[in-house]
């Protein structure tokens, strides 16, 4: 049996409670690792399959698993970490705007790892709409941003981006990403995860690291008055009430 | 006043690959337009008619800029400023 990476000597305390993993790649991956023995039921959403340029850094996986479905290769990876095979829940397909919301509603805590801003924005949408905390992880390069983001928002993804890029973004090169800076972030998000299950999440500090530097850097994001998900300032509740799928189409960085 | 700027990787295109420069202004916006003038491309790579970027992040030692005046905020000698673009990357 692995060792157990627990709080402490197993009590079962979070065996009822769902973490959904949104993307099961660079990000996702290295989380999961770091959650495997903490007794959670893992909810994973990816529709991608393992490529060989994958095995670097999504640590779930080995050589034979190229070409298979990331999700199936990630449950036998958990398996050989120890988590039971009835803890391990499946679904094949992206967050969509038609899925988000009931799979959201069926977590505890949502970890979103994906590599676009079009589902980065719809997991946030989707998490606000359920009430649910979500932490959220990116990565790119030498760079990487992890923040957990409280079920009332106030701050939230939008109250820091806004909305889906409309053109490139000065994020969209072919800067690769450092297998070292993800496993770190991912682990990071794992962290972020077992202190919201533990009451004790820094709700809206950004946490940006630099691999280069091994620097972390704590930006504090204030709510946004009018931000379109969670601010205060509308005359009524903040527009977005409804996963719309027109708003998740636009072009997205492919990084 | 020489401020240093901390350059990401896709911009250091535009700085012929150096990761750090040195540039004078008395606040942020006089930078951006100084380091225009060294590293042309750069300024519409970091504002718009907005002001900065939505999916730039630019830090004023470890402050965003943003939370503190925008373009508007001071600077003084030795101080250091970092170009964080936002990434999506997973």
């Amino acid at each position: 049996m692995p060792a157990d990476l627990s709080f402490g000597p197993r009590e079962g305390r979070l065996a009822e409670t769902t973490v959904l993993l949104v993307g099961l790649g660079g990000l996702g991956c290295p989380a999961a690792w770091s959650l495997a023995t903490s007794d959670v039921r893992f909810l994973l959403v990816d529709d991608d399959l393992v490529d060989e340029t994958n095995l670097h850094r999504q640590v779930l996986f080995q050589d034979e698993d190229v070409g298979r479905a990331k999700l199936d290769a990630a449950r036998d990876g958990l398996l050989r970490l120890g988590v039971a095979a009835e803890r391990i829940e499946l679904v094949h397909s992206r967050l969509l705007p038609d899925n988000a919301l009931e799979l959201c509603s069926r977590a505890d805590v949502i970890i979103e790892g994906s590599d676009n801003y079009a589902t980065k924005f719809l997991t946030a949408d989707a998490a606000r709409l359920a009430g649910r905390p979500v932490v959220h992880g990116a990565a790119l390069g030498w760079q990487a941003t992890a923040w957990a983001v409280s079920p009332t928002g106030a701050p939230c993804y939008r109250c820091l981006f806004e909305d889906v890029p409309t053109t490139e973004t000065v994020n969209c090169s072919s800067a690769g990403v450092v297998g070292p800076v993800v496993g770190f972030t991912g682990a990071l998000l794992a962290d972020l995860c077992l202190r919201v299950l533990h009451g004790e999440a820094p709700y809206g500090v950004l946490l940006s690291y630099d691999g280069l530097r091994d620097r972390l850097r704590e930006t504090t994001v204030p709510p946004r008055s009018d931000c379109a998900l969670c601010g205060s300032g509308h005359a009524e509740q903040p527009p977005i009430v409804q996963l719309s799928e027109d708003r998740y189409l636009r072009p997205v960085c492919a990084a | 006043m020489s401020i240093t700027v901390r350059i990401p990787t896709p911009l250091r295109t535009l700085t012929g690959g150096h990761e750090e420069v040195s540039v004078e202004g008395a606040n942020i916006q006089a930078v951006i337009d100084n380091l225009e003038s060294s590293y042309p491309g750069m300024k519409e790579r970091l504002v718009d008619e907005k002001g900065v970027r939505r999916f730039v992040n630019l830090y004023l030692g470890d402050e965003d800029i943003r939370f503190l005046d925008g373009l508007n905020t001071s600077v003084k000698a030795g101080d250091e400023i970092s170009i964080v673009p936002a990434i999506a990357g997973g």
